[in-house]
């Protein structure tokens, strides 16, 4: 089991825009990604452990290089708890809609 | 990528007048057929419970309480449920020959940065920008 929940993970923008970089753009060293924010290098590296460990991320050595890359599994946890909601108000509308058609006076 | 409102939002045409609809969403009998079986009654203040077959990560019961009611307009009731303190309103429009009704769901305790998150998701900002593009991209490899 991850340390951090995916939840805390992803409830802090920077972090979603680490995500959105590694989504679009693939792996990155560490020092790439650290050109887009506007954060300390430790600041980043704690954001980059905290993905690692709600395994959002994975890191892996290329020479002398840190590489970072998306791991989007456990975001599925993510969909799968939350599209029955809204999947839930869908149905339930859909069901008015029929219901009332048979509602007669 | 910005953060969105936290809520849901459903809309749909219903070819029946606002009048129908709105006893289809105040009638207890009607209301059970469609939605769950509850205590309901169309009376702001008025506390009552949902309840259905448990499934899960849902226990089937949501308390809920009438917080607002503008016969053939709005009803809007508290919805509650585990962690979850959320609103749902419905607001009825005449449209045409039926009648366009909108459903938000939102409200959330900003004191709980678990539940914020999941409601800012649940609003579609998070899943529609990213989890689409993720899942597509998933569903490709």
């Amino acid at each position: 089991m991850p340390e951090v929940d995916v939840f805390t993970a992803i409830a802090n923008p920077a972090r979603r825009e680490v995500l959105r970089l590694l989504r679009d753009g693939g792996p990155h060293p560490v020092a790439q990604l650290a050109e887009r924010f506007d954060m300390s290098r430790p600041s980043l590296s704690e954001h980059l452990r905290l993905l690692k460990d709600a395994g959002l991320v994975t890191e892996r050595r290329a020479g002398r290089q840190r590489l970072y890359s998306l791991e989007a599994g456990p975001l599925h946890e993510l969909a799968g708890w939350l599209a029955p909601y809204e999947q839930f108000w869908r149905e339930k509308m859909s069901d008015l809609a029929t219901f009332l058609d048979a509602d007669d006076d | 990528m910005t953060d969105e409102p936290a809520s849901i939002e459903v809309d749909q045409y219903l070819p029946h007048p606002p009048g129908k609809v709105w006893r289809a969403l105040t009638d207890p009998a009607r209301l059970a057929t469609w939605l769950m079986p509850s205590d309901f009654a169309p009376v702001v203040g008025h506390r009552f419970t949902f309840r259905t077959e448990p499934r899960p990560g849902f226990d089937g019961i949501v308390h809920c309480r009438v917080l607002d009611l503008e016969p053939e307009r709005l009803l809007r009731w508290s919805w509650c449920n585990g962690a979850l303190d959320s609103t749902v309103t419905w607001t009825l429009a005449a449209e045409g020959h039926g009648t366009r009704l909108f459903l938000r769901h939102d409200g959330f305790d900003p004191g709980d940065p678990w539940q914020q998150q999941a409601m800012r998701i649940m609003g579609g900002g998070w899943r529609s920008h990213i989890m689409r593009a993720l899942e597509a991209e998933l569903n490709a490899g």
